[in-house]
């Protein structure tokens, strides 16, 4: 989904223009299949993550209903609906399939991170020295650069593929990997956003453009590709290829964009060079040399010339200026020349008189030979404004171009070319946004602003009227919103979320809030996601959520793990509170291991609340008597009295686990011949065990299970305890 | 394809509910039953929570565990988690039931407010209960913590208005600081009930405020079908959707923090809504987007552009065949 911007069938967006988005306009409906027989009852809605809608679609239930058996209709469905794809406002989405295009996602990320941290140690360098930061800035646009080609690269490589082991000499068209229209807009705005070495040579740059993508320009109306690739497919059958006007028309065509390697390749196809024509043609052959190789040494303004591209290479515009007045000049002179009356092929004679004038840039025929309005475009750039520098009157040379060959399949990347020539970054982004979807729009936003102020001042002005958030900002929204949208690419929302200042971090608190605690990788995940973006205060919330679940579904060990990690006082109190009051239910029982490892869990360090530091005591008294009766060593029978004298010393120690501890300690003082207590310790106790028997008449006792016959067996074992230390005693 | 069937409800569903992460469903029925979905096409529980038809169920928030509260049409309100010992199947056990008295509950909603759990209910005579859990490990002590009219003005109180439905969103935000507050309107056949107010609890008097009211003089007392508290991730304001017999109505509320408890609203747009009644109102996770649901069988999807215009965004219609 997309805030702000127009409806999929809406024009394109103009946020300056103060005109509001005209209501009017009908919006996108889609019907949803449930297979829930209608009339439908009620409809449920829910969004989870990104643009997930849950909806669920009920119909009218009866009383009858329910119980299992009864109607076999279906009393409802769930249906999952990604609002951010299959509106068909996307071109992408035809061509580049899902694997594809996460893949795409994925790779940026790097790219994007990199860039985006060395703009803000730009700007921090700049507010540190509290001056422009000019030398810098200088350099910006190289940085762009470098993350365009990255990008680019990743959209795809028009030469991965291997060459061909046996070079087909009639193959007009060379293989490639098939172009991307994602890939195309991508590098049209590398051309003319970035990359400012290209500037002086733009037409060539457009030229390459166009043999790359010239494809992708129009599924409906004619292209010169279109005729190259007919002709390809029709040159098997051709006996005489100058008898058949594609020929010619292909020629012209390839020759009017500028495919001088094209024009070349085909021109040897003649059949005035073959052996045994060689002797009557020979004229005719040496006209059609003649214009090979004028076409061949076309001067080209560029820095340089891939291998098998034709042409000569000017680097400087005097070089260029001064290579065209005399290839020019060459040209004119074959064009006059007296050898065409000899020339006996007539079709011959006007295809190549075509292509000098062509060449000569006759407006006519350049028209003629190209079929859509980019091409003429192009061809009006290449041979008839040859010195054009920058943007020049491009757009009102597109305009009239598009006015001689309209074209009625709307594009994507003409919309976007018409956006750049225009100089209007807002046309741009709207095209972007509507053919291209919000990856694109996300990354191309970087190329826009790299040196164009306008742009930079349109995309990162905040806008009050979206809570202060800028274009920029919300497209960044927008596209974690999409990557929300699937388990695969959640993981990759906060680098785009992060760098959104207003309410990136806003957004990626709740994504990560709204992560399922179920799975326990998941919640690690989801954690170092909050440790790496500085979220305390969402990390805590998500171990107390997962510590309150795992505490729930029999975990409690898990529960209390989590619940630390929280720091969660409040609940681990309770969790002491009710450890405490379930021992003190039944503390004779053998559930010792069972609390014994939770009151490990739980740790000292939580206070004294709940009687945890008792529990902690009482637990050590436990083991030492148990070490005590199996090992029957005097030492470990010495401590664990000892630790019984402090525990009943202790006024912590809650008057109700005064005779389980001492009925605990009967077997001990029973089986020891000699006394484990001197006197004063022995009376000491003695006095405990008086104060519960006392206390047992009061109304608020509570009994806990051990019966008189526990109470006399401990007086009889204090008593007889009592009397062998004071014989003992001196 | 885009759509992707999640589950299939059984016979008698009549209404359902998603837990926070949208990732669990449950589903009340006409019997009284409730079944909970986990991405399966049918459902993971089932069980008998009331004798007669459960007309709303309500997730907890999920640091009080896996529970659900369910309105029934008898007017009572019952609370179940989902528990399980050790290595045993999950479990729902039913942690609290809560009459109606002499009225009905019409709905709950819970808030979660720095470690305490509010529930707000809404009854049938037009009051308004708020409870808070005391206890953070279980689900079964709540303490009546207010009471109170959904009336500004004591002298509007005249009779016992009869309520039909009720709506309530709480604020979604839960930052440190945050006053407690919640937006509630009535579909009554009092005018003074009806118009939605924002609710807050004032620390310092232990208090329940109604901070302000939506709505011009001439809409105020329009009955109420649905509110919605739209999450903010950065705004100055807050947005509060309101649906009423005449549209939806968006609003944008200030707290102003230099006036003396001052909030400023503005209705920024009136949407046309449905052909027929709103059902549902909900924003998405950033809170720009809005989708409503109503008596015509859609599935409307609203937004602002960046001239702050909002606009009907999509449609999804649900009135589909069987294919």
């Amino acid at each position: 989904m997309m805030p702000g911007m127009p409806a999929a069938n809406g024009g394109a967006i103009v946020p300056f223009s103060g005109e509001p988005h005209h209501a009017a306009s009908v919006p996108h409906v889609r019907p949803i299949r449930h297979g829930v027989a209608p009339p439908i009852f009620r409809v449920y809605v829910s969004w989870s993550s990104g643009n997930l809608l849950q909806v669920a679609c009920l119909r009218q239930p009866s009383p009858e209903d329910g119980g299992g058996s009864g109607s076999e209709e279906v009393a409802g469905r769930v249906v999952e609906v990604n609002l951010g794809v299959g509106n068909g406002s996307a071109e992408v989405e035809k061509e580049v399939d899902e694997a594809e295009m996460r893949r795409i996602e994925y790779g940026s990320v790097p790219a994007f991170a990199l860039l985006q941290s060395r703009k803000n140690a730009l700007a921090g360098t700049a507010a540190m020295s509290h001056m422009q930061a000019v030398p810098e800035h200088a350099e910006w646009w190289q940085y762009v650069l470098e993350y365009s080609k990255t990008i680019g690269y990743l959209l795809g490589n028009p030469d991965s593929l291997p060459a061909p082991m046996i070079e087909d000499a009639r193959a007009i068209l060379k293989v490639k990997e098939k172009p991307t229209s994602l890939k195309a807009a991508w590098e049209l705005l590398e051309i003319f956003y970035v990359d400012k070495q290209l500037h002086s040579w733009l037409p060539e740059r457009l030229v390459d453009w166009l043999a790359d993508y010239d494809s992708l320009l129009t599924k409906t109306d004619g292209t010169v590709y279109c005729k190259l690739s007919n002709f390809q497919k029709k040159l098997i059958n051709l006996q005489i290829v100058e008898n058949d006007p594609d020929y010619w028309n292909g020629l012209s065509a390839a020759l009017s964009v500028g495919w001088l390697d094209v024009v070349v390749n085909m021109l040897r196809f003649h059949g005035s060079y073959q052996l045994d024509q060689m002797d009557n043609r020979e004229t005719e052959n040496g006209l059609v040399e003649a214009v090979a190789v004028l076409v061949s040494t076309m001067p080209r303004m560029r820095p340089d010339l891939p291998t098998g591209k034709l042409g000569q290479c000017c680097k400087t515009r005097p070089d260029f200026i001064k290579a065209w007045e005399k290839w020019r000049g060459q040209v004119s002179k074959l064009e006059c020349s007296a050898f065409w009356i000899q020339c006996g092929h007539q079709k011959t004679r006007d295809g190549l008189k075509n292509l000098l004038h062509i060449m000569m840039g006759n407006i006519k025929d350049v028209t003629a030979a190209t079929s859509h309005w980019l091409e003429l475009f192009t061809s009006h750039v290449l041979y008839i404004r040859p010195f054009t520098v920058g943007f020049e009157g491009m757009h009102h040379l597109a305009q009239k171009c598009i006015q001689l060959k309209p074209s009625f399949d709307n594009n994507g990347l003409t919309g976007l070319l018409t956006g750049i020539l225009s100089e209007n970054p807002e046309v741009v982004l709207a095209e972007c946004t509507k053919k291209f979807g919000p990856w694109m729009v996300t990354h191309a936003m970087e190329l826009l602003a790299a040196d164009n102020d306008y742009a930079d001042i349109m995309l990162h002005e905040e806008r009050p009227n979206f809570g202060g958030m800028s274009i920029e900002e919300l497209h960044r929204l927008v596209y974690a919103q999409v990557l929300c949208s699937h388990s695969l690419t959640w993981q990759i929302a906060p680098t785009y979320l992060s760098s959104c200042l207003n309410q990136g971090l806003g957004l990626l608190e709740i994504l990560l809030l709204k992560q399922p605690i179920q799975d326990n990788r998941l919640v690690l995940k989801t954690l170092e996601l909050c440790r790496l973006y500085e979220l305390e205060n969402v990390s805590t919330n998500i171990m107390k959520i997962a510590g309150i679940f795992h505490w729930k579904h029999g975990r409690k060990g898990t529960g209390v793990y989590w619940f630390q990690q929280a720091h969660d006082k409040v609940r681990l109190d309770r969790i002491a509170q009710q450890l405490f009051e379930r021992i003190g239910e039944s503390v004779a029982a053998d559930n010792f291991k069972q609390w014994e490892g939770l009151l490990e869990l739980l740790g000292s360090d939580i206070g004294s609340a709940g009687g945890l530091e008792f529990l902690h005591r009482y637990r050590d008294f436990k083991r030492s008597l148990q070490q005590a009766l199996e090992g029957r060593t005097a030492e470990a029978a010495r401590q664990t009295v000892e630790f019984l004298i402090q525990l009943m010393r202790n006024p912590s120690t809650p008057q109700r686990f005064w005779l389980p501890l001492l009925h605990d300690s009967v077997m001990l003082l029973n089986c020891k011949p000699r006394p484990l207590l001197n006197v004063a310790e022995t009376t000491l106790l003695l006095n405990k065990l008086q104060e519960v028997s006392m206390a047992k008449l009061r109304p608020d006792y509570c009994s806990n299970q051990l019966t008189s016959h526990a109470l006399n067996s401990v007086r009889l074992a204090l008593a007889s305890n009592l009397a062998c230390a004071i014989l003992e005693e001196p | 394809m885009a759509d992707r069937q999640v589950a299939q409800l059984g016979p008698g569903a009549a209404c359902c509910g998603w837990n926070h992460c949208g990732r669990r469903l449950a589903a009340g029925a006409v019997d009284g039953s409730v079944s909970v979905y986990d991405s399966q096409p049918s459902p993971s529980s089932k069980w008998q929570a009331h004798e007669c038809a459960i007309v709303n169920v309500v997730w907890l928030p999920p640091e009080y565990g896996d529970a659900i509260a369910c309105v029934c049409a008898d007017g009572t309100l019952s609370l179940w988690e989902e528990v399980a010992e050790d290595d045993q199947l999950p479990t729902w056990r039913k942690c609290k039931v809560f009459e109606g008295g002499n009225s009905h509950i019409l709905n709950v909603q819970f808030g979660l407010l720095l470690s305490s759990l509010k529930m707000v209910t809404a009854y049938s005579d037009g009051q308004v209960k708020v409870y808070e859990l005391l206890d953070s490990l279980e689900l079964d002590k709540w303490q009546l913590q207010a009471e109170f009219q959904n009336i500004t003005d004591p002298v509007s109180r005249n009779g016992k208005p009869e309520c039909v439905s009720a709506s309530i969103a709480w604020s979604p935000r839960r930052g440190e600081g945050q006053q407690a507050s919640f937006v509630i309107g009535f579909n009554s056949d009092s005018p003074h009930f009806n118009s939605c107010k924002i609710w807050e609890f004032e620390e310092a008097h232990q208090r329940w405020l109604p901070l302000i009211e939506l709505g011009s003089s001439e809409d105020k007392g329009d009955r109420v079908h649905a509110v919605a508290w739209a999450p903010n991730i950065g705004r100055p304001y807050e947005i509060i959707a309101v649906a009423t017999c005449k549209g939806i109505y968006i609003w944008h509320a200030g707290f102003n923090p230099e006036a003396d408890r001052g909030l400023s609203t503005e209705n920024v747009a009136v949407l046309p809504g449905h052909d027929g009644e709103v059902w549902q109102l909900e924003w998405d996770m950033g809170g720009m987007t809005l989708a409503s649901t109503g008596g015509d069988g859609m599935v409307k999807l609203w937004q602002a552009n960046l001239n702050g215009v909002w606009h009907e965004q999509a449609v999804l219609d649900c009135n589909g065949s069987r294919d």
